[in-house]
């Protein structure tokens, strides 16, 4: 690992781009909803091309119970707390959405197989909190803050979960949630004093699937929130309205002076913008907008859904994956009011252009996207949440989802699906299960943030 | 204490017998049955299962839309058996819950309860 005279990750963004190449891969790997009854699980990648084992699944960490639905997780410690030689990235938080368990893994003692460590139980989390279902898990120094996406119960708008580096709880994090209808994910930027949260659903209506029409009926967001960060309390509501229905991935630039931000809009298909002005006012725009595409079978035509959006170490780069229509975008957003389109790729989708990629049948599209430090590899993985696979891709149950690698032109921009690399979870040895988000040993392009 | 018969038509029709004042999932998991399962307080549809004949009580549920009940969609966590019933059970029951909403959307008293328009009645 790079040199470095302190705790965890680097001391700028432009220090993680030099850090060596990532070897390892953890992603979240599911069973829950395909009929296959055993646990969700932890899957370690080999992503060294001189290896044997390249692009192969080299340990599962199954969790204990069933039905988990693992989906996104976060590191213990990131560059936040660089500072503190006493801190170490080891830990892995693995939330389940569904039983709202912490799974807390330790990826440090042996990297290539992790260990569980501890769990928070989801039912000790709703008894002292009020709190259910497990999103985004972002450290700050040495604590930890996850959004909650709900109550005990199910019901919006949830709240923020604050655990102490020991993985106690500590109680909810926010000293209030103002007028928030929905919850999901945040990132902050303090040098900004700022947190900035969005909306999916109530975990009552995620959940179950996604029923069209209870976007008509306000039960999907809309908004965005700009939070005083060290008060704990939302300060500022943006109201998108139809250009920015379900606001999902908050991604503020890596650079910790820059106030930009961006948000991918999943059903209006459109990415935010967010910066503030010379008063100090935060404002808001759309800077790319994803046109509906035709479909042979379809009486309307399809929408993007935007799944997921991140941006690239030096803040030059936006990508994001259709996941209904099946490309991912590279966008140049040097100049960040002007996006320019510099790379596309596909991988399954509703549309068909790319059925087949390297061998594998690609049954959903492209959805969790992680780069690595240096922003030449993206990895991407096809599965959303298991409901809404089972909605608009069932051959996914029988198929499994699959990894890809995409090889990024970080000169001129441009982007290429790397022959050489593909994991097959089709193939798992009990059966095909579905893969969602990965991370990388040494952080990544969605863990690190600047304080 | 009256105990009712589970009948679980696609586990060659097991018999199991059931408290009713406890959940269906609790009962049947307590005696072996396996089951998938999510969030355990009638929310995320992760244990629905098709209710063949019979009648349960799952007014704690919040998971269904109109559509999935009327389909005979139960909400095994929450669910509380009434009288006999006969269930298939597991994602294999799930031929009919899931469904493209842009290809097959939901009319108006399809939606889940809280937001459904009543069907008028015919006259």
């Amino acid at each position: 690992m790079t040199e470095h005279c302190c705790g965890p990750g680097y001391a700028s963004p432009s220090e993680a781009m030099q850090a060596p190449r990532e070897k390892l891969l953890y992603t979240i790997a599911i069973y829950t909803g395909t009929g296959i009854q055993k646990p969700d699980y932890l899957c370690t990648i080999d992503a060294d091309p001189d290896s044997p084992t390249y692009s192969q699944v080299i340990s599962r960490l199954e969790m204990p119970g069933i039905g988990d639905e693992l989906h996104h997780m976060g590191w213990n410690a990131c560059s936040s707390c660089h500072g503190d030689a006493d801190m170490e990235r080891k830990y892995l938080i693995v939330p389940g959405v569904r039983s709202t368990n912490l799974h807390i893994v330790d990826c440090g003692t042996d990297p290539r197989n992790p260990a569980l460590h501890k769990i928070v139980k989801g039912s000790d989390i709703k008894a002292r909190t009020n709190l259910s279902a497990p999103h985004t898990v972002h450290c700050l120094g040495s604590e930890i803050i996850i959004s909650m996406l709900g109550d005990a119960k199910g019901n919006a708008p949830g709240g923020y979960l604050h655990l102490n580096k020991d993985f106690e709880i500590v109680g909810r994090w926010e000293n209030s949630m103002g007028d928030i209808k929905f919850g999901y994910d945040f990132w902050y930027q303090p040098r900004h004093n700022v947190m900035v949260s969005s909306e999916w659903a109530a975990p009552n209506t995620f959940m179950p699937g996604f029923d069209l029409e209870e976007v008509g009926h306000l039960k999907y967001g809309r908004e965005l929130h700009f939070w005083d960060f060290e008060k704990r309390e939302p300060k500022q509501t943006m109201y998108l309205g139809e250009d920015g229905l379900i606001p999902l991935e908050v991604r503020f630039h890596h650079n910790p002076d820059s106030s930009h931000g961006f948000v991918g809009a999943a059903l209006s298909a459109n990415i935010i913008h967010w910066w503030k002005d010379a008063a100090g006012e935060w404002q808001w725009e759309k800077i790319v907008d994803v046109g509906n595409e035709p479909h042979p079978e379809w009486p309307i035509p399809v929408p993007g859904v935007i799944s997921v959006i991140l941006l690239s170490m030096d803040d030059r780069f936006l990508y994001l994956c259709n996941w209904l229509h099946g490309d991912i975008r590279q966008y140049d957003i040097s100049d960040p009011h002007n996006a320019k389109l510099t790379g596309q790729v596909w991988m399954g989708g509703l549309l068909d252009k790319a059925p087949f990629v390297n061998g594998v049948k690609v049954t959903g599209g492209p959805q969790m996207i992680q780069l690595s430090l240096d922003g030449k590899r993206l990895y991407v993985t096809t599965s959303l949440f298991s409901t809404w696979d089972n909605q608009f891709y069932p051959e996914i149950r029988t198929n499994g989802g699959c990894m890809l690698m995409v090889n990024c032109d970080t000169e001129t921009g441009g982007m290429e699906i790397d022959p050489n690399f593909v994991v097959d979870f089709g193939k798992e040895p009990n059966g095909p299960s579905r893969c969602h988000e990965t991370r990388y040993p040494g952080g990544d392009c969605t863990s690190d943030i600047w304080v | 204490m009256t105990q009712h018969r589970i009948t679980i038509a696609n586990r060659d029709n097991a018999v199991y017998r059931v408290d009713p004042h406890k959940p269906l999932l609790t009962s049947l998991l307590d005696q072996g049955v396996d089951l998938p399962y999510g969030c355990k307080y009638g929310g995320c549809i992760t244990c629905a299962a098709r209710l063949i004949a019979g009648e349960v009580n799952q007014k704690a549920q919040v998971a269904l839309n109109n559509r999935q009940i009327n389909d005979g969609y139960v909400i095994l966590c929450v669910a509380r058996p009434v009288t006999d019933c006969t269930l298939e059970i597991g994602v294999e029951s799930h031929g009919d819950l899931y469904r493209n909403p842009f290809l097959d959307p939901l009319a108006a008293h399809e939606l889940k309860a809280d937001i459904a328009t009543p069907l008028e009645e015919k006259t």
